[in-house]
């Protein structure tokens, strides 16, 4: 009896372990992304609702973009493709809703989404079929897409209507002081994301198809469908983030290169605490990551460090970042 | 979808059982089959150009092959150990660029400027990977990004100056021989060729790194030193990248910072379409040779039939999905 004090204590002091060792990582990037906008808003004479807006309204395509890689590597796969889906889908939807009501804008956006999801189903299901790693067919869809963008459209234009800007920007111009509607965007879907992948059956066959295949299988996981339906997911993410580019910009241009921005998503992934051995992370934790990288070269053009050399900074940040991740690793895996 | 050399109906008594030891041969020899495909391309693009199936016509395959080639042997050696390079097309831009900017100095300065380049960078990669057990992909990325911000501010402080290559370098790069027959970017690539080949084949370092891509555990367990052996494959690779983008600069002339960006997913494209697999412990130079060289020839094939960049793009995505999946069907069978 006399002991039960101290059970208790270490209980407690054993339950803030486990909530730091499952969340820690989450709870870490947050915070880094917090230190870093309250450092930044020290840096910049003026920080106001505009530079707000601008950092969330901005960052928006590579948060959607990272959610989408961050789905399907948790489900053990990489899709370099993502990049090219981003730019196929911007650049059909600044060539279709070029000049359209704010309705016919929104429809075309849920065709594209649909689209994206079901051309990314397919290579999914190429890669389950094929039994190529992901990495070799993903670079292949990679140019396929940005292909199909090229022929889209081959000069830079087209547009969409002021509704749609307003959707994603929180102005009719794309520029401007208000950042609620990406904030609430983001928002609802991460909360979606969140629960789906933690909470539905479906979601959670992500994580045991990513962690352990043949586990898997024996538990009844149907790994064909979780890989389709993890690409097909991560596919409409990365058109999320087109039609966020193109209300962004107002227009779209096929000739972005999305193979740069997968590689971003795929930082910003692991910067986000996802293995990209798969069956660990959130998205959660992937929302800040996005930001944070997107973040890091306004910070340090503030700082007046030159934007290339922020390149090389951002490039060693990155790199410690993981080396810290790779050294506890191992250190984690010496102990036990 | 089977092998495509077998026929769909047997035609005689003898037929299935000649096909199908044909079949058996060919999942015994895959680079017979992308030696095939690599012929079946070079006859196409000769039925649409006739003049392609000249000296000079190959020849501008082979020069485009050439640095896809280079930067994939750099790709293959880092799969066999399960590692990727994504920062050898960056590498080899610098590379250049710092040749170029010490060319005025001499050709064999230039040259070992431009190789340091490789050294130092590919070190860097090697000892994230294997010291701080940062993931290759992302070491490389950031790597990549490094490289292309040092050399910005560089371009316009401590190597602002010449950007064109000496006379030694652009014929290394774009000259030939024999009367403009053989270009000596093919020379250069056939010698690193045999000494990858003979490295990989018949070096204990080479038996290595196919042990550390097969079995990390029991590779350490038998005595490989992981770390060191990984420190040096990054660098040999990172010298490769070096190669690269000197035959490339050499090639092209004047260096930029965009050099060498295009080539990046074909290197990676070749080593996989020729049979490397991205896991480690499997595939061989030979075969990402052949898949450089099919890559050279699609390019030539693409630009004859006039098909513009978004064409190119779909087919070169298309090629990288069917042969890689043609392949891994071929190895599957064995």
């Amino acid at each position: 009896m006399t002991a039960t004090p101290q059970a208790l204590v270490t209980a407690t002091q054993a339950g803030w372990r486990r909530w730091l060792r499952r969340h820690g990582w989450t709870f870490g990037v947050w915070l880094l992304l917090l230190v870093l906008l309250a450092y930044y808003a020290t840096l910049i004479p003026r920080f106001g609702a505009f530079q707000v807006a601008s950092i969330v309204n901005n960052g928006t395509p590579f948060v959607f973009l990272a959610i989408g890689q961050a789905i399907i590597v948790i489900a053990g796969g990489i899709d370099l493709g993502v990049g090219g889906m981003l730019v196929l889908a911007s650049v059909t939807a600044a060539r279709f809703m070029e000049g359209q009501a704010f309705v016919t804008t929104l429809v075309i956006a849920v065709a594209i989404l649909a689209a994206a999801a079901v051309i990314n189903a397919g290579v999914g299901w190429i890669i389950n079929t094929s039994k190529v790693p992901d990495i070799v067919i993903t670079l292949g869809s990679l140019y396929v897409f940005q292909g199909l963008a090229l022929y889209m459209l081959p000069n830079p234009g087209g547009g969409t209507s002021k509704g749609f800007r307003w959707l994603f920007t929180g102005s009719d111009t794309g520029i401007g002081t208000n950042p609620w509607p990406a904030v609430v965007m983001i928002t609802l879907v991460v909360v979606a994301v969140a629960l789906w992948m933690a909470k539905t059956r479906s979601g959670l066959s992500l994580y045991a198809a990513g962690s352990n295949k043949t586990a898997a299988y024996l538990s009844g996981i149907k790994a064909t469908r979780v890989k389709i339906l993890s690409y097909a997911v991560g596919g409409a993410f990365a058109a999320l983030a087109g039609l966020a580019n193109t209300a962004i910009a107002g227009r779209g241009n096929a000739t972005t290169v999305g193979g740069n921005l997968t590689l971003n998503s795929v930082a910003a992934v692991v910067l986000g605490g996802v293995a990209l051995t798969g069956g660990i992370g959130s998205a959660i934790a992937v929302v800040p990551a996005g930001f944070i990288l997107f973040f890091l070269s306004p910070i340090l053009t503030a700082m007046g460090v030159d934007p290339s050399n922020a390149q090389v900074i951002q490039g060693f940040l990155i790199v410690v970042v993981m080396s810290v991740t790779g050294v506890l690793e191992w250190r984690r895996r010496r102990r036990s | 979808m089977s092998l495509d050399v077998t026929p769909a109906e047997p035609t005689g008594d003898e037929a299935p059982s000649r096909s199908r030891r044909v079949g058996r041969y060919l999942v015994g020899h895959p680079h017979l089959v992308l030696v095939g495909v690599l012929v079946v391309l070079i006859v196409i693009t000769g039925m649409v150009e006739s003049n392609y199936l000249t000296v000079s016509g190959l020849r501008n395959s082979a020069l485009f092959a050439v640095p896809i080639g280079v930067l994939a042997a750099a790709q293959t050696i880092l799969m066999l150990t399960g590692g990727i390079d994504l920062s050898a097309a960056m590498i080899a831009t610098g590379a250049a660029y710092i040749a170029a900017n010490q060319s005025p100095k001499g050709a064999v300065i230039a040259i070992l400027a431009g190789l340091a380049v490789g050294v130092l960078a590919g070190l860097a990669n090697g000892v994230g990977v294997a010291v701080f057990q940062v993931n290759p992909l992302i070491m490389t990325l950031a790597m990549s990004g490094i490289l292309l911000g040092l050399f910005t501010s560089w371009a316009q402080t401590i190597f602002s100056g010449s950007t064109r290559m000496g006379p030694f370098i652009r014929t290394l790069g774009g000259g030939s021989f024999w009367g403009r027959s053989i270009p000596w970017a093919v020379v250069v690539w056939a010698v690193l060729s045999v000494f990858v080949i003979y490295m990989l084949r018949y070096s204990g370092f080479g038996r290595n790194l196919y042990a550390l891509g097969d079995n990390k555990q029991v590779s350490r367990l038998s005595g490989t030193r992981s770390w060191q052996v990984l420190i040096a494959v990054y660098t040999i690779a990172g010298v490769f990248g070096a190669v690269a983008g000197l035959l490339l600069g050499g090639r092209v002339g004047a260096v930029d910072l965009q050099l060498a960006n295009v080539f990046l997913l074909p290197s990676v494209a070749a080593a996989v379409i020729g049979g490397t697999s991205i896991f480690g412990g499997v595939g061989t130079y030979t075969g990402t040779i052949l898949g450089a060289l099919i890559l050279g020839v699609l390019q030539s094939l693409l630009t004859f039939l006039g098909a513009g960049q978004a064409v190119q793009q779909m087919l070169y995505g298309s090629i990288v999905i069917g042969l890689s999946w043609l392949y891994t069907r071929i190895a599957a069978s064995q």
